[in-house]
């Protein structure tokens, strides 16, 4: 699909006459026998033929379709199958197919986050962004995204792994910025990702951050349309979107990328609500409760609320104690990711020109930066989440033997 | 290089739906040659007693149904109370879908309302299919349905569209800043500019070979092309003319593929009798000439499920795991001897 296929494809496909399927899959086809005689549907639950032959977008999708070899079951969730998959002409070239099932609850067809996913994903290219290679479809119509394999888990892992996993301000920094380019190219292509937080930053085998899942994200509305609020996974969700604020902006995805920040440094997360209404009240008391004079207009928000007491904004010397690993720089930006009123909160592209990014520590190299300790023996026992690398060459070496299996 | 253009080459619209002229019609030559063949095939094949085969559509009438279609379109979205960029969108998809797939296979008053739901997820409003199928006659949402795989395959997964809308509030707003002409001018030619670039641009091929700010400028010139000239004097001011004269050129070229089709044909169409009359003929060309497996896209997309849902076994076995090495190919000959006694008979005899 990242190749313009439509310039090749075509003529590609037409030379293309190997049958794809086992010639019983067309036994229902009304296809000449070798006598002449038509062999008409011999099921009568199906009194519909299939057509024989594949038009052209099936050719182009079957093409994609073999592009790819299918491995073992990296993960399982009620949305999607996440496969490990190699190139058939390299099996060195891991991919990642995610298989998104059909969902019985919706009945509208294809779902809105595959959707999503599928249309934003097709539109930026970024070395922080995880990257659509393909899209195809298999025969029971399920949708398949052949995406970058990311090998190396996700931030979540390395930050909930504080007996293993060691790192400091020179790996924050690097992470950070990485994140940082992520939303700044997003914003810049006018797109919102609305879901950012630790376990949809993917690390690639280079150390490279990516961000990923943008089943929630959508492109910048128009000043009079309105947008949904409840988006964002909640201990990450900006107050605005908290009170119901239907017109927004990149700045709430800002407020993600600080609650990550302060999350790389804390190694836990910092404002973690079991409702909305908890929520809020975890923020008045962290940050500061959001009142008229801080934040102009914000008792006009539909779901405004404020309980107990009203506490100030938060002061530079409580998050000096709090965070100060990073730096008063570092401290600086935190805080601004983490302004109440959206309208006064950092951009990313401001973000991206903070002095901290200059100060000492320098960032460390991405190949660098620590990765998930324990060995690949213990990686086993992790397998829940992502596998590691004897998993891979394992699985790989099945999948080729599968191939034979699959060109029939 | 200017950034911008780079980051437009990215886009999906360019990497996948851009051409020259030439390739677009070679592309659509290859899809009616392809179902032309294949539609003459089957029938051949189910009905050996007539060997010739019907009349088919050129692809230049293959043309003329579709922007017919389009036009149907266009006339169907304000019923369903779509805003512009997504009656846009949907035809554009309709638009893309059938430079890979013929007016024969596929019939086009079915895409029609399928590019109009799918515009609408697309735009990222998801509305409810029942309110489009109520918008049509005999419909079902079931009917919409049916072919939106078919649909999102055929254009090839690019659900992004750019559309010169937007474009134009800017260039507006740049002509106010500027100062040098009075707003109501202004006023009229954006109105107009506006009337044009919902309808010309979807019913001709400029979305195809021309970026959203080149069909936007070819657009105002055709409402006042004064205004397009000084921009154009503002943009490439301290650099060549012949840079400027390039892009004139560029934008000429779209501004003569617009005028074929000006705004006024749409109110038109639907009542001139001539067309109607052409339309008609066409019509029942199709009609009897067109693809018998995918007429009824519902009974196709039953038939393509139950087919997936009876090959569970097999299929497993194609997507991996170490079943292959186990007993896993016996399950799969066994599943499939299940399959071919259950079909009535084995064509290549009975089993060992």
């Amino acid at each position: 699909m990242a190749v313009s296929p439509l310039v090749m494809h075509p003529t590609d496909a037409l030379q293309n006459s190997r049958p794809v399927s086992s010639p019983l899959k067309n036994i229902n086809s009304a296809q000449a026998s070798s006598n002449g005689t038509p062999i008409t549907a011999p099921n009568p639950s199906a009194p519909v033929s299939l057509p024989a032959s594949l038009d052209l977008a099936e050719q182009l999708n079957e093409e994609e379709k073999r592009k790819y070899v299918k491995g073992k079951k990296l993960g399982e969730g009620t949305y999607a199958n996440v496969y490990l998959g190699h190139l058939k002409s390299d099996p060195s070239q891991f991919v990642a197919i995610k298989k998104i099932k059909i969902q019985k609850e919706y009945t509208e067809g294809m779902a809105p986050d595959a959707v999503r996913e599928i249309k934003h994903l097709q539109e930026l290219s970024h070395p922080n962004i995880i990257s659509l290679h393909s899209v195809f479809s298999s025969k029971d119509q399920n949708l398949n995204l052949v995406l970058e394999y990311l090998p190396l888990g996700d931030l979540e892992m390395l930050i909930r792994d504080t007996e293993r996993v060691r790192y400091g301000a020179a790996d924050i920094k690097a992470w950070m910025g990485m994140l940082t380019r992520a939303v700044w190219f997003c914003h810049e292509n006018f797109v919102l990702h609305r879901d950012i937080k630790p376990n949809n930053l993917l690390i690639a085998a280079d150390g490279e951050v990516k961000l990923a899942d943008f089943g929630l994200a959508r492109t910048f509305s128009d000043p009079y349309k309105p947008m949904s609020s409840n988006v964002i996974t909640r201990w990450y969700r900006p107050p605005e979107l908290l009170y119901g604020a239907k017109h927004y902006s990149g700045a709430v995805d800002v407020w993600s990328v600080g609650l990550v920040f302060a999350e790389l440094i804390i190694r836990m997360p910092y404002i973690a609500g079991n409702t909305e209404m908890h929520q809020i009240s975890l923020i008045c008391n962290a940050v500061g409760t959001p009142t008229e004079e801080n934040w102009p207009g914000v008792t006009k928000l539909p779901g405004y609320t404020t309980e107990g007491e009203v506490h100030p904004v938060r002061g530079k010397d409580h998050y000096m104690s709090l965070f100060g690993t990073v730096g008063a720089e570092g401290v600086d930006l935190l805080r601004k990711t983490l302004i109440l009123d959206p309208k006064k909160r950092i951009t990313a592209l401001e973000m991206l020109k903070h002095e901290w990014w200059h100060r000492d520590p320098k960032p460390t190299r991405k190949q660098d930066l620590p990765r998930k300790s324990g060995g690949q023996e213990k990686v086993g026992a992790d397998l829940k989440r992502r596998p590691g690398i004897v998993d891979e060459d394992k699985s790989s070496k099945v999948a080729r033997k599968l191939d034979f299996g699959a060109a029939k | 290089m200017a950034t911008e253009d780079a980051r437009y080459r990215q886009s999906s619209q360019y990497r996948l739906w851009s051409f020259a002229p030439s390739h677009l019609a070679t592309l659509r030559e290859k899809t009616n040659a392809l179902a032309k063949s294949h539609i003459a095939n089957r029938l051949r094949a189910s009905d050996p007693t007539n060997q010739s085969p019907p009349n088919f559509l050129t692809p230049e009438e293959e043309y003329t149904l579709l922007n017919h279609f389009t036009l149907e379109l266009l006339r169907a979205a304000p019923y369903c109370q779509l805003p512009t960029d997504i009656q846009a969108t949907a035809a554009i998809f309709l638009r893309r879908f059938y430079v890979t797939n013929s007016v024969m296979t596929y019939p086009p008053q079915e895409l029609i309302k399928t590019c109009l739901f799918f515009g609408c997820k697309a735009e990222g409003s998801f509305i409810r299919v029942q309110k489009i199928a109520d918008t049509f006659p005999n419909t079902t949402g079931e009917m919409i349905l049916a072919a939106e795989y078919i649909l999102c395959q055929g254009i090839r997964f690019a659900f992004d569209v750019r559309h010169p809308f937007r474009a134009l509030e800017g260039t507006v707003m740049e002509l106010r800043s500027l100062g040098d002409f009075d707003d109501d001018r202004i006023n009229k030619a954006h109105r107009r500019t506006r009337e044009i670039l919902k309808f010309s641009p979807l019913v001709t091929d400029v979305y195809f070979h021309y970026t959203p700010s080149q069909i936007m400028y070819a657009a105002l010139a055709m409402a006042d092309e004064e205004l397009v000239q000084r921009m154009l004097q503002e943009a490439f001011s301290g650099q060549g003319e012949e840079a400027k004269n390039k892009i004139w050129g560029v934008i000429q070229g779209c501004k003569e593929m617009l005028e074929r089709e000006p705004p006024e044909k749409m109110a038109k169409y639907s009542n001139d009798p001539e067309t109607t009359k052409a339309m008609k003929a066409l019509r029942k060309k199709l009609a009897k000439c067109r693809d018998p497996d995918r007429v009824d896209l519902v009974a196709l997309q039953k038939a393509r499920r139950e087919q997936a849902a009876q090959k569970p076994k097999a299929k497993e076995d194609a997507d991996g795991d170490g079943k292959v090495f186990g007993n896993g190919t016996l399950d799969e000959r066994e599943s499939k001897r299940r399959k071919v006694a259950q079909n009535g008979g084995d064509i290549f005899g009975p089993p060992l």
